[in-house]
């Protein structure tokens, strides 16, 4: 346990006096985090509602494919987009290799399944009476995705938190597409990861701690709004 | 795309004519999937039965735990487990920091909050008068544990292929606490991206990607073919 | 035409509706008209709902037409309220409609007024009970101010006490000089109570239709006199038929019919006498209602008849 101990109180004082190194790494992370998240719930969103709400020819087959977004795994969304982005490859012109820019795009497009399948979800669950009702009414297509985004919120809010959670956590493509180059495109989770390869436990052990505090405090303030507007739910996976 | 063409034909014999390393890495990935899988079963199912079935004080709050769990950074997991294996540490008698074994107990804590926090959700889609007319009629608490395990099988069946889902995409754990050693212990996805390091390595990464997408198709498929058979996993995305 | 009371707001010819290949709605004709209430009746699996569906325009009918003159608002069968106020549930209701902004909360305070539930505007209506929700379904109906109101059984589901206040209320609002409206109901207590026109539906088909009391005293055929009450039946020598319901049986000591009771059901005020009729030219088996004291299971008793239904 002294060992832990150890490099604990070496950790600490990195947080405590705000090592530059480490508070250009929690600014990337929350603007990935940001970002990611809002793009994946700009588009995601309104795929999510269409998908919930239309009757049209090839729903069942689109709604198949965002499950199945889910599913994928990171590492291999990283390794499409690195080959999309590689000099020699179709998008090698926009020469986001090895950029933050590229991390950003890696980060939304893996966020986008969450907010698409499980808001979709969410809709889905909704009474049929009530969008019958509205229809009934007159209601149009925007007033009726107005009413089963407002009616989802719960599910809708836990859609928005297991994307955020992901943009957090995700290791995988970041690494692939974003190289993890150190003061430059690291993320609170890849710079641990790199911090441990170059055995440097204390800021492993600092930027692990920061990564907890930032989970903690993101999604527990997302989950909060989530009461307010219900109750709670947290993240799960329909994986079908 | 011709590029991308020339690596995919240079990725295809590797699949095909079976590549000494990457078959050994293949052999690996379901070697770690079967092992931590079975260990979390072993461990989480009591776990995940007692929190579904039980009523005791303080239920409620452990259920939230073992959701929030589900939320966890494999990053902070890979680390915490580490640094509890270094020679240095507690567990460091035991050696196996950077070992394939390191990796088999990250990977089982990984799947763990799968079978501990889905279950109680299998278990509360049962008909509530189904395990109270157990009860009634005499049956003990083993009994009635194993009922309602069969009983909602489908879905404990579901968040099982969950884990094994996470664990063959998981890259973080394994890279932290194994070291991502080639041919002694890359799983599948951190050799995606321990190859992509290198340009001339892409058709690896490429078969080895194929391969990757494969059992996770096959993983999926067979979700869906039990939930088809079954009454359904609660928490699917319905489709109507 | 004059556009005033008994004006065609909507008229549907010959209507069918298939669901999942099956012929649901098959050939109704149906008219509606200004200033009246009309009440379709029918079992379970009839097509009702289906035929109102048809009606506003939510699914195509695939024979026959339906023309309309207005507008037509319906309240499906069940009465999904979002989660959010009483009043606001009404107001997104408007807004739906078309209805200007400035003039939706007046119009929503009043149709709940309507049904006395204006004190509920603010409460949320996820906590209301059954026949409060009832209520708010009914007046957010009525607050767009259709020209045609469909309601797909407002009553269902509450108990005996708020279904029958409920009733009360609806007697009187849900006649208006300007709409037209057709209530489903499952209860022929419920049809007598509301409606002008009687329409009888049986599977898929309208089978009997007109004033309540007409069709009660002069039901065209046995399966529609049988769905309208009429329990009893008595065999003539001469080859007639006689329907008969239980205020058509008395008990007689004088009268010209023997008969034996064959079983005895207890209600609330009396019992429920299964009488078997032979002898004097009739037999059968007809039911009657007695206040106690009552003759018991396999005692010899003597009845009449009054405006039973003759068959030919």
């Amino acid at each position: 346990m002294s060992f832990l101990w150890h490099e604990l109180r070496l950790a600490v004082p990195m947080i405590v006096h705000g090592n530059p190194y480490l508070l250009s790494i929690i600014w990337f992370t929350v603007q990935v985090a940001g970002i990611a998240t809002a793009a994946a719930t700009a588009i995601g969103l309104p795929i999510g509602v269409a998908l919930g709400l239309g009757r049209f020819r090839g729903r069942r087959v689109l709604i198949w494919l965002a499950n199945a977004g889910l599913a994928l795994p990171p590492v291999l969304v990283g390794l499409i987009l690195f080959l999309l982005f590689v000099p020699q490859g179709p998008l090698g012109g926009l020469r986001l290799e090895l950029t933050r820019q590229g991390v950003f795009v890696a980060q939304a497009v893996l966020a986008l399944p969450f907010v698409a399948a499980l808001s979709a979800a969410a809709i889905m669950g909704l009474p049929a009476g009530l969008l019958a009702q509205a229809r009934a009414f007159g209601a149009g297509p925007v007033a009726l995705a107005a009413l089963a985004v407002r009616e989802a919120r719960i599910g809708v809010i836990a859609a928005v938190i297991a994307a955020l959670a992901t943009t957090l956590s995700e290791v995988g493509a970041i690494l692939i597409v974003g190289g993890n180059v150190y003061g430059y495109d690291q993320t609170l989770a890849s710079a641990a990861l790199y911090e441990v390869d170059a055995a440097s436990f204390a800021d492993a052990l600092a930027i692990g701690i920061v990564l907890v505090a930032l989970i903690v405090v993101l999604l527990g303030g997302l989950s909060l709004l989530q009461e307010r507007g219900g109750g709670i739910r947290w993240r799960f996976r329909p994986l079908s | 795309m011709s590029y991308l063409w020339e690596q995919l034909r240079a990725a295809v014999p590797l699949i095909w004519q079976g590549n000494g390393y990457i078959w050994g890495v293949t052999w690996v990935t379901i070697r770690v999937a079967a092992i931590s899988t079975t260990c979390a079963l072993v461990l989480g199912l009591p776990l995940g039965l007692g929190l579904g079935l039980g009523h005791f004080r303080g239920r409620r709050a452990l259920q939230l735990l073992a959701n929030a769990s589900l939320a966890l950074p494999p990053v902070l997991v890979g680390l915490f487990v580490l640094l509890l294996l270094l020679p240095p540490s507690l567990l460091g008698g035991l050696r196996i920091e950077f070992t394939l074994t390191g990796v088999y107990v990250a990977q089982t804590l990984l799947a763990l909050p799968y079978v501990v926090a889905l279950t109680p959700a299998a278990l509360r889609a049962l008909p509530p008068g189904l395990l109270d007319q157990a009860r009634a009629f005499g049956a003990g608490r083993v009994a009635v544990a194993l009922l309602a395990l069969r009983e909602a099988r489908i879905g404990v069946l579901a968040a099982v292929i969950a884990a094994l889902a996470s664990t063959l995409s998981e890259v973080a754990a394994v890279i932290i606490v194994g070291a991502n050693v080639e041919n002694h212990d890359q799983t599948l996805a951190s050799a995606i991206v321990s190859q992509l390091n290198d340009f001339d390595n892409i058709p690896y990464a490429l078969a080895i990607g194929v391969i990757l997408l494969t059992l996770i198709l096959a993983l999926i498929g067979a979700l869906t073919a039990i939930q088809q058979r079954g009454r359904g996993f609660a928490l699917r995305v319905p489709a109507r | 035409m004059a556009a005033g009371v008994g004006q065609l707001l909507l008229s549907c010819e010959g209507a069918c509706v298939r669901r999942d290949g099956r012929l649901v709605v098959d050939g109704v004709d149906l008219e509606l008209r200004r200033g009246e209430v009309v009440a379709l009746l029918g079992p379970n699996g009839a097509g009702k709902s289906t035929l109102l569906d048809a009606l506003v325009g939510g699914v195509a009918v695939g024979g026959g037409s339906v023309r309309r003159l207005g507008r037509v608002a319906i309240a499906l069968q069940s009465p999904e309220l979002a989660r959010r106020s009483v009043l606001a549930n009404v107001e997104l209701a408007l807004g739906w409609w078309g209805v200007r902004r400035s003039e939706r909360r007046a119009r929503a305070l009043e149709a709940l007024r309507l049904f006395g539930v204006d004190g509920l505007a603010a409460r949320s209506a996820v906590g209301l009970s059954g026949g409060e929700r009832r209520r708010v379904h009914l007046a957010r109906a009525l607050a767009v101010r259709p020209d045609v109101l469909l309601l797909d059984e407002p009553f269902a589901g509450l108990d005996a006490e708020a279904r029958t206040a409920l009733l009360q209320d609806s007697v009187a609002m849900l006649r208006s000089p300007g709409r037209a409206t057709l209530v489903v109901v499952h209860d022929r207590a419920e049809a007598f109570a509301l409606a002008d026109r009687l329409v009888v539906m049986i599977a898929g088909r309208v089978v009997a239709g007109g004033p309540p009391r007409e069709l009660l005293a002069a039901p065209p055929d046995l399966e529609v006199a049988r769905f309208l009450g009429y329990d009893g039946e008595l065999f003539g020598a001469d080859g007639r038929l006689l329907l008969t319901r239980s205020a058509n049986v008395i008990l007689d000591p004088g009268g010209p019919l023997a008969a034996r009771v064959a079983r005895v059901v207890p209600l609330e005020d009396g019992v429920r006498l299964e009488l078997e009729v032979s002898g004097d030219g009739w037999s059968g088996r007809v039911f009657a209602v007695s206040p106690l004291p009552a003759p018991g299971p396999g005692d010899e008793v003597r009845l009449r008849t009054e405006n039973g239904v003759f068959l030919p």
